[in-house]
Parts: structure tokens; sequence; C-alpha cells
């Protein structure tokens, strides 16, 4: 593993070799004042309407957590949670999430691994892990709307939205049945 | 990544808000976004403002108006709210079941009914890339001047490809339609035309507020049937709603009126022509037969959506006699 | 001898105990949790300051002449920073050097729909795309070719590079006398076979970074699996010193085969920032990981195969058509592929095959998990389950009375040392309960079988060198920690987590205290690659010689301060242990300071390279040689309706020999996916391009390519058998690609025992198997075949 994986942009220190301005001032699209809260903090982000939720979260906001495989809701990589829902940021306006509740996968951990977290690493349920955020979300989502222990076959239902290529799915399943005993005992 | 082309934006929170917006000229509505944005990321519309109705309140509630005996469904309700709503489950098994099996549970979350009745047409040849279109010079719906499904056609054959619509239409449901000159009524059986390019008799800067399922008054059996290839995510490649008005509420009722309507053949739903259907028994084997024959012989699906129209054409057979079978289950 | 790298390995003390108190338990990854928790950066999650964002721009035409490039008037436009064409580029390259056809971006004509023509920096995407769109390029369109026999026989060359038209390779090899045991066979079953293209489709798209750093050095961060080939050929095109290129795998989304070649936007970002001094990123859309491909190959495989009356294979004759797009890739090798790893775990009594692979005017297949082996293991495994049914024998049975054994060579001269498959079959037989069951369920539904085998790593090394194919460096310090430095990339099948746990057996420290630095060219050793299932055993085996010369230099200090024999000496759970004597113990801090201060830093290097005399002596017999191979076996079940033929696989038993599991869990995985991926191939998964519209992809977005969701996938139950090989780390052999193998043609083999329809031609889908249904129906109807499973009709509805 290279140093850069570990660190945000900004610590990384790059010189600027690029000493030369831009030949031509740009005029981007006019960007709108957003406000949200996001993973529990209230964040004001410029964007021009154009952008998506994921768009903002990965690129203004460095939230990379939510990633981008299909670019139109085929595969549920950018999988965030809006409000409690689960759905696509790639087709989420970022203006949709203006005043609203979002969260991500870099909101689910606290002091201690998620559960579901937990359950994923104990069944090696993440290969590459780029579908992985998706799939936390999601089943997150699920689980909190279930509220008790789910079955295998309620779990691919559930989680019909989101491809994953490497695993076949199986351990992901049995993580989040593991999951749901967990969260489900620690409500009652 | 496949970016969405530049375009401003309106969030109105009311239906008056919402009508003065729409009536800008260049704006388009989003609700849901799952079938537009996709859309706009192929390039395959170019709007000025797209104007949301994700805060309009009064289009996100489920209400039912007794008094004239309709289902009343906001246009903003998305797909997963009608499909787990225990009530429309009850009353309405088909179109609870049909909104329930649209594309996958995330979609669902996003989509709204009124986006669901006003999906635009599919076709192989349009739901592409910009880039991909220019490979083949475009066609009726988008760049071009070509009908890639039907040589030497002169309109356009997109399919409509949604679950929702066909169920609602054998129910006989109609919409509301809001625009500048107010509201008016249109039934869905006749919301629908044949032009895949522009399939509704939607006016400009008017936009669906509603969705009406009569109340059935006689007892009634309804089904919706469709084949995909994956269990999740794809569109229909083939889908048969079907409604029968009973003489009484038993499986070997009486069938004294019967609606059945197929989607995915072009871009105009297909109500059938079912009058044999009337004074069968609903759970005589050749009923289900009978069904099956009406659906194959006046179906006629076409190249405009993925696997073999003869293929597809031999299974509404299939489906439509086993969604009848179902119903009786 | 020059590149004899293997004398040392193992490296125990000899008559130390050997306790294993990592190897085979159940490991978390070392690096899930940071992927989990959203905080690892893949390639698209970096931003340097002042990025370039770049396009490429493609061509729209399978096959046509680029006649101008109006690269000034774009680079004109405000935003635009740079432009490059194939102008830019006038050096090929190819994977295999001796195959170089391809240029970063198109030259003088266009191969493919989406051959790359021209790449744009910009500086954001929406003004890259903006420029992209503007780009105005004169073509003339030529004639296209899509399907290979009519290509073969035209007299246009599609790739200018070409040597010999449109025929990319040619290899026919024959082994024993294939016609004479024909003619004595007394059961001779002849087949086409027809295996379609598909995709890897990794849920991360193609991603890659340039920056010039203030001191010259290019550093080029890519999404790809071989790192090293990817720094040689940037040297090559770019005409740079090797020493100026840093290449870094960050993180990567999954590959599969489909990052194992540079790409033209590893060239265009280099390119772009060496030329605008600034960094640069190109991300595909989905659609152009499509066209980048590199995928299965369409085959079409006629076999004619030989049994006398018992079943034992007297014969095998294959004659193959590959489809390898417009460029070579590794065809050279996928050509070998399909014919030579056919050899095991069956013993023919004669072979011969004749492969061909050929240009046509659609994106370059190339290496897809089991490369040029999965679509011929169809082909066998059907003719044998035909054999089988033509000759009365159980379809298991059949398979264990051709069993190639251990410690053998197969007939292409392939010396094979452990051999589980007896047990792999014995396991599937038991679990999916065959002899009670087979051919025993209601018509409709059914078992097949299937078995295969895979390479661990290959002997021949793409470019020929002495140097070793792979390295590792280990250093221990004083705070009681490992710092691994590997080049082999980890795509996600889990190989930096497998050197941690080596590194763990061997110097006795948790997971924890072991940091895995991997596929970066300025830090870490030079590692061909993640291809080939080659890196747990010999990124493994150099690793466990790194890490048991330390381990050997600090059970010598530790021994010698307790002053009892090294051999006494036990490095587990953290500490150094006198194993006779438990209480007398210290920290492995304190074991490693010990050994720092007398012999100053504690560092190890690790080397492997493949054994000289395992594969066979003639032109093109290293090609597909490995040092050991695993051995597979599937039965699936399948839910077949007649009316509608859609085929519900029920469940997947598979039985893969992978040697020692160093971590099953993770084996496990591999063959769960791995059936995952066989499993989409075989029924619902085709890249194809339309040859009445130009030669443009029928569906390239995760929408029309269908790869199978939760609710599709089969349950699938791994069944692992451990027959440790002599050649591997601890044992191990691959479990990566092999378990791939057999899952289609067990598929189509239990569509036979359902339904009594042969499935020859993939994807199984709706329409074919109904019309495979249909054509039966009609032959019963005749009376020219009898009902299949009549007694069994009536269980169904």
């Amino acid at each position: 593993m290279s140093l850069i994986e570990r660190l945000a942009p900004q610590e990384v220190g790059f010189p600027l070799p690029w000493a030369r301005p831009a030949r031509n001032k740009v005029r981007m699209s006019d960007a709108l004042l957003l406000s949200m809260k996001v993973n529990g903090e209230e964040v004001e982000v410029a964007a021009p309407a154009h952008f998506t939720l994921l768009e903002v979260l990965r690129y203004k906001l460095d939230l990379i957590g939510s990633k981008q495989g299909c670019d139109k809701g085929d595969c549920g990589a950018c999988t965030v949670q809006l409000d409690g829902v689960a759905r696509l940021s790639c087709l989420t306006l970022a203006v949709q999430a203006n005043g609203r509740e979002v969260r991500t996968v870099e909101g689910m951990t606290g002091a201690h691994l998620h559960p579901l977290q937990d359950c994923m690493d104990k069944s090696v349920a993440a290969q590459c892990g780029f579908c992985t955020p998706g799939i936390l979300m999601a089943a997150e989502a699920f689980l909190t709307k279930m509220g008790r222990v789910v079955t295998r076959g309620e779990v691919a239902e559930a989680m019909a939205s989101n491809l994953c290529r490497c695993t076949g799915y199986t351990k992901i399943v049995d993580a989040i049945v593991d999951a749901s005993a967990i969260m489900a005992e620690g409500k009652n | 990544m496949l970016r969405l082309p530049v375009f401003g934006s309106k969030s109105p929170t009311s239906i008056e808000e919402l009508v003065m917006a729409i009536a800008e000229p260049g704006a388009r509505i989003v609700a849901g976004g799952t079938d537009l944005l996709p859309n706009l990321k192929h390039k395959l519309h170019a709007p000025t403002t797209l104007v949301s109705l994700d805060r309009v309140a009064e289009l996100q509630r489920i209400t039912w108006d007794r008094e004239a005996g309709l289902l009343r469904i906001g246009a903003g309700v998305t797909l997963t709210q009608l499909a787990e709503d225990a009530e429309v489950s009850k009353n309405f098994s088909s179109l609870s079941k049909a909104a329930g099996l649209v594309a996958s549970p995330l979609i669902r979350n996003m989509a709204t009914i009124g986006g669901n009745v006003n999906l635009d047409t599919r076709c192989r040849y349009v739901n592409q890339s910009e880039f991909w279109r220019s490979a083949i010079g475009g066609c009726l719906k988008s760049e071009g001047d070509v009908c890639h499904v039907v040589p030497k056609g002169r309109s356009c054959v997109a399919a409509m490809s949604s679950d929702c619509v066909p169920v609602l239409i054998s129910l006989g449901a109609h919409l509301v339609q809001v625009g500048p000159e107010g509201r008016r009524e249109v039934a869905m059986a006749d919301y629908y035309h044949s032009d895949g390019i522009a399939h509704t008799h939607c006016q400009p800067g008017e936009f669906t507020a509603e969705i009406c399922v009569p109340i059935a008054k006689t007892p009634a059996r309804a089904a919706y049937g469709k084949w995909t290839v994956r269990k999740s995510i794809d569109f229909p490649l083939i889908s048969v709603a079907m409604h029968f008005a009973l003489d009484r509420d038993a499986a070997d009722a009486t069938i004294t009126e019967a609606r059945i309507c197929l989607g995915v053949l072009a871009a105009r739903p297909k109500l059938l022509k079912v009058d044999a259907l009337v004074g069968l028994r609903l759970n005589d084997p050749t009923t289900a037969e009978l069904v099956g024959e009406l659906c194959f012989k006046q179906g006629k699906p076409l190249d405009n959506v993925p696997y073999e129209a003869e293929y597809r054409r031999k299974m509404l057979r299939v489906f439509a006699s086993r969604a009848l079978r179902d119903l009786l289950a | 001898m020059a590149g004899d790298f293997t004398k040392e390995r193992g490296g125990r003390i000899e008559g130390e105990e050997v306790q294993a108190w990592q190897i085979g338990k159940a490991h978390r990854k070392i690096d899930a949790v940071d992927r989990m928790r959203g905080l690892l950066r893949y390639t698209d999650d970096l931003k340097l300051p002042g990025m370039l964002h770049c396009k490429i721009v493609r061509s729209p035409y399978a096959h046509a002449k680029i006649l101008s490039i109006d690269s000034a008037s774009v680079l004109a436009m405000p935003g635009v920073h740079g432009v490059v064409t194939g102008k830019d580029f006038p050096t090929p390259y190819g994977v295999i050097p001796w195959t170089p056809d391809e240029n970063a971006l198109a030259v003088d004509k266009a191969l493919h729909v989406g051959d790359g023509v021209a790449a744009i920096a910009a500086i954001d995407e929406d003004t890259a795309n903006a420029a992209a769109r503007a780009l105005k390029i004169e073509w003339e369109v030529l004639p296209a070719h899509f399907d290979p026999a009519e290509s073969l026989a035209s007299a246009d060359q599609i790739n200018p590079y070409s040597r010999t038209g449109n025929l990319s390779k040619k290899v026919m090899l024959e082994f024993g006398e294939v016609e004479n045991q024909l003619a004595s066979s007394s059961c001779v079953i002849e087949g086409d076979y027809f295996f379609e293209g598909s995709t890897h489709g990794a849920i991360e798209p193609h991603c890659a970074v340039a920056n010039v750093e203030p001191n010259g050095v290019l550093t080029v961060w890519s999404a790809t699996q071989v790192s090293h080939y990817l720094h040689r050929e940037l040297a090559k095109v770019l005409d740079l010193p090797g020493n100026r290129i840093r290449v870094i795998q960050p993180p990567l989304g999954g590959a599969f085969g489909g990052k194992s070649e540079p790409f033209d936007l590893e060239f265009c970002v280099a390119k772009l920032a060496l030329q605008t001094g600034r960094p640069v990123k190109c991300l595909y859309t989905r659609e152009e990981v499509f066209y980048s491909h590199r995928g299965r190959h369409p085959m079409q495989m006629h076999y004619r195969t030989g049994f006398d009356k018992d079943g034992k294979i007297l014969a095998v004759d294959a004659k193959t058509l590959i489809d390898g797009g417009a460029y070579s890739s590794f065809g050279l090798v996928t050509t070998y592929y399909s014919g030579q790893l056919l050899c095991a775990p069956y013993a023919f009594g004669s072979y011969r095959f004749d492969s061909k692979r050929v240009v046509t005017n659609k994106p370059a297949c190339g290496p897809k998990r089991g490369h040029g082996s999965v679509q011929p293991r169809f082909a066998i495994e059907c003719q044998l389950d035909k054999g089988a049914a033509a000759l009365g024998i159980d379809p298991i049975e059949l398979r264990r009375r051709n069993f190639i054994g251990h410690d053998t060579k197969t007939i292409n001269e392939f010396q094979i040392g452990s051999n589980g498959f007896m047990e792999c079959l014995e396991r599937v037989e038991a679990s999916s309960q065959w002899k009670e069951r087979y051919g025993k369920m209601s018509y409709g539904r059914g078992l097949g079988v299937a078995g295969s085998t895979y390479i661990s790593g290959t002997n021949y090394c793409i470019y020929p060198n002495d140097m070793p194919q792979a390295a590792v460096q280990v250093s221990l310090d004083r705070s009681g920690r490992a710092r691994v430095f590997s080049g082999a990339n980890d795509i996600g099948q889990g190989s930096s987590t497998m050197l941690a746990v080596i590194v763990s057996e061997e110097l006795g420290l948790e997971l924890a205290d072991i940091r895995v630095v991997s596929a970066d060219s300025d830090l870490c050793p030079v590692d061909l690659g993640a291809y080939s299932s080659r890196i747990t055993l010999m990124v493994g085996n150099a690793c466990v010689q790194a890490a048991s010369r330390l381990r050997k230099q600090v059970v010598a200090h530790v021994a010698s301060k307790w002053q009892i024999p090294a051999k006494r000496v036990n490095l587990v759970r953290g500490q150094a242990v006198d194993i006779e004597n438990p209480e007398t113990c210290m920290s492995l801090a304190e074991a490693f300071a010990l050994a720092e201060a007398e012999d100053g830093m504690l560092s190890a290097v690790g080397n492997y390279n493949t054994p000289r005399d395992r594969h066979g002596e003639y032109r093109g017999g290293t090609i597909g040689a490995s040092p050991a191979y695993s051995f597979t076996a599937h039965v699936a079940e399948v839910d077949v309706d007649v009316d509608t033929g859609v085929v519900q696989v029920i469940k997947v038993w598979v039985a893969h020999d992978c040697g020692r599991a160093l971590s099953p869990k993770i084996v496990e995985g591999q063959m769960e996916g791995s059936v995952y991926m066989g499993f989409g191939e075989a029924l619902m998964e085709q890249h194809v391009v339309d040859y009445n519209k130009g030669g443009v992809h029928t569906g390239p977005s995760l929408l029309d390519y269908r790869m199978p969701t939760f609710l599709d996938t089969p349950d699938i139950e791994s069944l692992i058998v451990e027959e440790a090989d002599d050649q591997g780390p601890y044992g191990a052999k691959e479990a990566g690609e092999g378990p791939l193998h057999p899952i289609i043609p067990a598929i189509s083999n239990a569509i036979f025992d359902a339904v009594g329809v042969r499935m020859d031609k993939t994807p199984f889908s709706p329409p074919r198997v109904l019309a495979a249904i249909e054509a039966r129906r009609a032959q019963e109807a005749s009376g020219e075949l009898a009902p299949h499973k009549a007694a069994l009709r009536e269980e169904r509805r």
C-alpha cells in the first residue's frame, strides 16, 4: 500500500509543478449554495444544479467512500441514505439533498465498528471492497427497517439493487443475517 | 464518468408554485429521477431547468376517497410506498405487485408512481450514450431520421416499459393532470398514443398530479405477469395485466367483464379485445388457455427491446395463462 | 545457475517442530476494514492540486481511416490544456513483447467502435467532454469484418501491424496418433460448440492519474493488476528510462483479468501530464470499460472424442476458431491455452489441437478469469457427458476411470504433482446425493457434473529473462513489527493478507503487526502481477523464503542468549518461547531488538522462479506449464421451466483442490466468486457487437450487460480439498480461477439430465433452451426419440 492511499489530498503536500497560470478564465455554471446534514454534521457546499449528490459527496466534500461504478443506477455502489431511506446517489441531484440528512458509509463507524461492518469483515464478505460501501448503506437501511433477525431470502430480495462481482454474494448474505441478530439483540 | 448536461433547478413546495415553474420554457419535471437522469446523461433531452416535485407534500399522499369510489395516489408517492401499503395490497393486489416488481429496491425507493406512468418509451437503439447513437446515426427518437427496429418505418416504436401502466389501465384508472389551464381528468386507456417520441397526451406545462383507481363495486380479481432475464434491475421484456369483474367472489365465479392490457410492445399499451371471456368461469382451464391465446394473437412484440420478438410473443401466452392460474392459487 | 531461486524453499531449521498457528485459520483480511469504512483511496479517489481531467475521443466506426484531426481549434477552447493524438504515440506496444500491435491512440485508422483516437485534458470533466464533442475528425470509413471466418478469408488487413493478414496466431500440436485411435474407438462423439464472449465487469471502472514530480519523475497511479508490465510499456511508448517512472497501484475495485495490460488512458494521462506540467486524471465511463474489454474470447470449437467400450478416452481432436477482436492482447498465449490446458485431470490416449485466433473489428479479447481454457473445458466436459450417455456409464464414474493420477506427466508433457481430483469428485458426489438423485428427479429437474484443472502461475514469463518471477523483502524492527514489500497486485483476491499470514506464521507476529506495502514500483521489488493465478504460489514462496531467513536469524540470537539449541526456540503468538521450558520466553519486540543489536537492521529478501523441468520439450511446451495444478469438480442442480426455457440453477456444489488452504475463508470466497462469474456466462452474459449496425456493442452498460444479482445467484456450497503440493508455500496451489471452469458444462449437463437437450452454445438463454426443448418434443412426437424421463413426468405440475 502506498502512502497516498492513507492521506487526504491536502495532506499530501505535493509542491506545485504547474507554475503557469490557466490561459483563459473559465466560467463555471452558476453554483448553488446547498446546506445539508452529512453524517450528523451540518455542511454548506456550493455546487451547480447539474451535479449529482454522488459528485458532490466525492468531489466537493471528499467523502470518497461512496463509489461510482456504472454512471446510471445499475450497480448500487453509490448507495447512500437520504432521510433514512437508501437511494442511488448517482441518480439523485445534489439539490434534492438540500436541507436533508445524508448518511454515507463514512458515518457508520463511531467508537466501534458497526455490527454490519464487523460481520462483513469476519465473513470476509469484502473482496475488492468497491461495492461494499453501497452494500453497507443498503443493508443498514434494510436491517433498521426490519428491526429483527432476517432470512437469507429476505436479504436477497432487499439487496437486489447492489451488484458485487467478486463474492458470489454468499458471504455478504451470511454477514447481513449475522448482523441482523446482533442488531436485533442490541435493540432489546 | 457520464455527466449530466448543464441545467438550472427549482424546488417548488406547492402545486401552485409547481405549475408556475414548469410553465417556463425549457422546464422539465423531475420526480424520482431514475428514468430522467440516465436519459439526461445520455443527452436525450436538454432542459434549461429541472423542476423537482419532491418537496410538494400534497403530491405524496395515498387517500381513499370513498365518496367518489376512488383510491387517489399522489404522483409523488414512491413505488416502495405504494408496494408496501397494506390497504392498497389488500384491494389492488395487481397494482401492488407491479409496483413491487419495478426495477430494483433502490430504484423503487426513489421512483414515483407519477414518474412511472410517464416513463419515457424505451428502445435498444435510443437508450444509449450520445456517442453510441452517433455510431448508428441516431434514429427517429434521437438525432436521426430512420427507425432501426422497423426498416423504413416512419413512426417511432419505442416500447412503453412501465410495469404499473398496463395494470392501471386494466383497473380502469384515470389521471388528474394539472396545468396552467387548471385540472383535467383523462382515462389512462386514452392517455397514451402510438408515437414513441412523445407517447402521452401530457400537454405542455402540464403534469400528472394524481392517479385515481376506481374501487370495484362488484367482486373482481386482477393479476400481473412479466418476464425479465434477471430477477431484479431489468426492465420488463413482456408484461401483461388483467382484471376480471365477477358475478360473485369465488374462484369458480363467472366473468362479467374483462380487461387485459399488454405492455412493452410499442409506444402504446395495448388493451386487448377480450369479449370472448365474458360468461366463462374464471377457474375453467380453458379460460386460462383462452387468455393466453388472446394475448398471443393480439400482442405482437417488436425487436425494440432485447431478446427475440418471436420468443417474447410465445411468452405472452405462457405468462398470461400463468398469471391467471396464480390468481386462483 | 541463473534463475535457480528455489533452493532455500521451506527454510525450516532441521528437526524443528512445525506448528501452524496461522496457516489454515480463519483470517480477517488485513485491509478490509479500511475498505468498508470508505477510507481507502482507490484511483478515482485521488485528487491532486491543479489536476486536469482527461477525456478520450473514440471512433464511432468499426474500421475507418483517420484523414485529419483538428486538434488546434479544440486546444484554443477555454479551459482546454492539452490534446494528444496517435501521432504523439508512434511506438506500438503489446503486453506480449512478440506482438506489439497497438498504439496508445489510433495512428492511421481505428479498428473497432470505441477505439481511442485523441485525448483531451481540461480543467474539469464538463470542459473536457465539451471539447471532445467539438473535436473535428475526418474519416474514411473502411469495410469492417465482424465474423472471424469471414475476416480470415478476407484480403483486407485489419490490424496494420499484423504479419499474417487477419490470422493473429495459429497453433497446431499433436501428441500420439489421433486418427488411428479414433478409428479404433468403440464410440466417437463429435460435437460443435460455441462459447460466447463475455466481459469482466469489475465494479470499479478503469482510472489512471499521472503527475510529474519536480525532480522529473513521472508517477502514474492506475487501477491495474500488472503494475510491472505497465511500467515497462510506459517506458517504451513514452521513450523514458524506466528509472524516471513510478507506477503505483492504489487499492483496486476488481479486475478478473480486465486490468491486466496497459490501456489507452494510462499513456494518455502520462503524456498529457508531461505536456501540461499538471496532474491529469482519466476515469472511464462504464461504456468505455466495455470498449477496453480484453474479455473472454468467443470460440467456435469442433471436437471429436474417441472412447473405448469402458469409457477410457483414446483420442481428443479439437479444432478451434478464436475471435480475437482488433488487437493481439495476450492472444498468443490464449491460442496456446485453448489447447494446452486441457490435458488433465483426465488421461488422453492421444490428443491434437488446431487453434486459430483471428483479428476482427471488435473490442480486443484477452484474459478473463480462466484465461483461454474455460471455453475448451466447456466443450470437453460436454463431450464426456455425451460419451457417458452413449456408453451407459455414470458421468462421474466415467471421469473417475479417466483420472490421470498424481506425480505424472500429461500427454503434452506437463509435470503434474499433487492431484486431489478424485476427492473433489467424491465430495460433490456425496454432497449432492448424486447416486440417489442423478437421472431420477422429475422431468425438468436435473444434476450435471464437470471437472477441470488450472495452473498456479505459468512457467512462461511474458518477456524472457533470468531474473526471479517474484521477490519479496521483509524487514523487522525493534518495535516488534514487520514490513513486507511486495510488487504483487492485491486486486481484492487477498494477496496482501496472504503475505501477512505467511510472515505471521514464520515470525510469530500477530497479523495486526504486519504492514504490507505493495505494488509501488519505487518502494517494492518487481513482481509480474496478478494473473495466471500465480501470486499465492510464486510470491508466497518468495515470502516464505524471506521470512524464514529472518526467523533463523532471530531464533539464533534468542537461542544464544538462552544458551539452548536453536531448534528449541519457537516464535509464536507474539513471543519467542523455549519449547521445552515455556516459562522462558520474551516478546518478539525484545527478540527483534536482541537480533538488531547484534546484526544491525533486520531485513531479508526472498526470490522465486519456476522450476525448469516441468514442461514439454517442444516449441510452445512451456506455455501453460505450471509448477502446480489445482483441480475442481462441480455438480449443478437445475430446474428447467419447460414452457419458457428459463433455467434456474438451484444449487452448485464446488469441490476445489487448492493444495494447502492458507486461509480457508478467502479460498471459499474465490470459489464462490468463480462459480458466480461462470454462472453468469452460462445463462445470461454476452459481450457482442451488432453486425448489422456497424459493429456497435449491443449494450455497453450494467443494465444491458446482465450480471447476476443477489436474487439470481444460486446457493453455492464450497468444499475445500487440500492435496498439498511440494511446489507451493506450505503446499498451497491456486484458488482464484480454477473453480470457474466446470460450472458452465455442469449446467449444460444438468439441463440434459433435466429435459434431455444438449446446450452446446452459451449463453443458455431462455429462447435457446426453449427452442431445444421444442425440437426434442418434435423428435419425440415423430418417434425418432423416446420421451425423456417419460416415467418421471407425472410429478411435474
